[in-house]
């Protein structure tokens, strides 16, 4: 069974309105266990609204999507998988450990049950003694943490992520990147991760989505077999460098389709 | 937690932004001397001002500061502890206490009803973006009904209710006029707090398949707590205006509202009594000041505090 499968999806905003926007056609995807999946383009091509389809956040104007076998909206409300942001999005009246039994709450699960999965979830994300602090007393970095601990809390095997580095500096970055990958083999968690950044896209995923906008589409499908177990020596070997070059000419290429821009070389 | 070696590339913890004490008594210390300074200034007034007042520029806006228009501060605090009147023992201070008491209540009253009907206006406003256009309009139009109009009206459809041997009470009037200028801004505070949350953080709740009303407890109110403070203070002092001003209007008797009237009227013989209704009425104002004050420090104690410079 597959993690996710999208198929024949089209999404139309305003439909049949001036203000009509093809934001996604023809989409064809499907996920793998264990897979960790970078959607990547240029903005505005539709990849936010495609990771917000498959989480069920919208519903497609054509086409099926399909979360661990189930409707995507049967996985909605089954909590099948998590979900971070840009923004860490911390509500800043709970506590640390109060933000990451948010889903736990919403299950139903009792009070003992969720304080002991919220330390355990603290101590995956290498926060173990942040539990009674309040948000606003973290770094952007240690937040994006408690947002990662948030989405895994409940343990789903599916993690959506749409830019959740895109607003921490570098060096934070791909420290993140590293404790992300960590954390997935670790919990086994299948990931669908949006960004702009080629490295970030390149460093984390075992499959590189390339899209192109107007209207949204999938143009390349890249692998990137640098095994798992990367480390910051990966981003220096020539494999690396090679798939970088690879994702960047796939940008390019679907630049001949549609104007590209924003995307970071970085 | 300070031993705590954050992992690299990230900031350490912000020292926790407690509010510290001194600043508290300072506050304390401010409002003393403020009461001071308008002693100073009135005291001061009365000593250099012309007696029977004055024109500047040919406007007649200097008071008079003889004693029979501004009586000396310590006459007015000597007439708190004289009797009533000369047919009673009982003192000044006893019965304006006694009517702010009396005006508490109502206002309180006011006060929460109207605290309740804004919350709920705002709640089915935020739950049906037809009803906030339906609505809004509307409360923005009730509030330039003057409440000196309101007020007979209030007793008069209040005088007409009778529910199962229930009857409207007289005082109930004056509440509703406290509830009535209470509810509104608190509606609209509260209207832009529970809309307050980030688009990301509604995704976030229906990604958890949150029903409606439990994003509206667990994200929504907690989010237009900040909103609802500023509102509560706009609300408390709608509920004290609204509870005086129809006390004086429909006459109702026992209010810090009758007595400001009642006292007034003796002006010319007993100047200093007057000043002890005003200040009573002052004192029922700053009475709920603290009430939601104390509501601030308590709702706002956990929250990122914004540095007070
Ligand atoms: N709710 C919406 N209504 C109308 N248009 C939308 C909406 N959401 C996204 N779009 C449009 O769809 C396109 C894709 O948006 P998005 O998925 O956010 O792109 P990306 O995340 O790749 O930057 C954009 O042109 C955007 O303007
Ligand atoms: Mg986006």
């Amino acid at each position: 069974m597959s993690a996710v499968e999208v198929t024949g999806v089209d999404k139309i905003f305003n439909a049949g309105k001036v203000a009509q926007v093809d934001a996604l056609v023809g989409i064809d995807l499907v996920v793998e266990p264990g897979e960790f999946v970078s959607l990547i383009g240029p903005s505005g091509c539709g990849k936010s609204t495609l990771l917000r389809l498959i989480a069920n956040l919208t519903e497609p104007s054509a086409g099926s999507i399909t979360v661990n076998g189930k409707p995507a909206k049967q996985s909605r409300l089954d909590q099948d998988y998590g979900m971070a942001f840009q923004q860490a999005g911390l509500f800043e009246w709970r506590t640390v450990a109060k933000n990451i039994e948010l889903p736990l709450e919403l299950k139903g699960w009792d009070r003992a049950k969720r304080r002991a999965r919220a330390r355990e979830m603290l101590q995956l994300v290498k926060l173990p003694d942040f539990a009674d602090h309040m948000p606003w007393q973290l770094s952007g970095g240690m937040q994006q943490r408690v947002a990662i601990a948030r989405a895994l809390a409940a343990h789903p095997p599916l993690l959506l992520m749409d830019e959740p580095f895109g607003a921490l500096d570098e060096m934070t970055r791909e420290h993140m990147q590293a404790e992300l990958l960590r954390i997935c083999a670790q919990t086994n968690t299948t990931v669908i991760f949006v960004t702009h950044s080629i490295p970030e896209a390149v460093y984390l995923s075992t499959r590189v989505v390339v899209m192109s906008p107007r209207p949204g589409r999938i143009t390349d499908v890249i692998h990137v077999p640098l095994g798992a177990g990367r480390d910051d020596e990966t981003r220096e070997t020539g494999g690396f460098f090679e798939k970088i070059t690879e994702v960047r000419e796939a940008l390019r290429g679907a630049e001949l389709g549609g104007g590209v821009r924003g995307v970071e070389d970085r | 937690m300070s031993s705590v070696t954050a992992p690299p590339g990230t900031a350490p913890p912000a020292a926790r932004a407690a509010r510290p004490l001194w600043r508290r008594a300072r506050r304390v210390l401010m409002f003393v001397l403020s009461m001071a300074l308008i002693a100073a200034v009135w005291e001061g007034y009365k000593a250099v001002g012309p007696q029977n007042g004055g024109d500047v520029l040919g406007w007649k806006i200097l008071p008079r500061a003889k004693d029979s228009i501004m009586p000396h501060i310590s006459d007015i605090y000597s007439r708190f502890g004289d009797p009533i009147n000369r047919a009673s023992d009982e003192t000044v201070l006893s019965v304006v206490l006694k009517g702010v008491w009396f005006s508490f209540r109502l206002v309180l009253a006011g006060f929460a009803m109207g605290l309740v009907a804004g919350v709920l206006l705002a709640v089915l406003m935020t739950r049906l973006r037809v009803a906030e256009r339906a609505i809004l309009p509307y409360l923005v139009i009730s509030q330039t009904v003057p409440l000196i109009a309101l007020a007979p009206l209030v007793a008069t459809w209040g005088g007409k209710v009778e529910i199962a041997g229930w009857e409207w009470p007289r005082w109930l009037t004056a509440s509703v006029l406290g509830a009535f200028l209470t509810f509104f801004p608190i509606a609209v505070g509260t209207l832009r707090g529970l809309q307050s949350p980030h688009p990301s953080a509604l995704e976030l709740m229906d990604s958890l398949a949150s029903p409606w009303h439990r994003t509206l407890f667990k994200l929504r109110f907690p989010a237009a707590v900040p909103y609802l403070v500023p509102a509560l203070k706009l609300g408390a002092a709608g509920a004290v205006i609204g509870v005086v001003v129809s006390e004086i209007s429909t006459g109702l008797r026992g209010g810090i509202g009758r007595l400001v009237t009642e006292f007034g009227q003796k002006a010319t013989s007993d100047p200093a009594i007057v000043y002890t209704a005003v200040i009573g009425a002052s004192v029922l104002g700053l009475a709920m000041a603290c009430l939601v004050a104390l509501a601030d420090a308590l709702f706002m104690r956990n929250r990122p505090k914004e540095t007070e410079a």
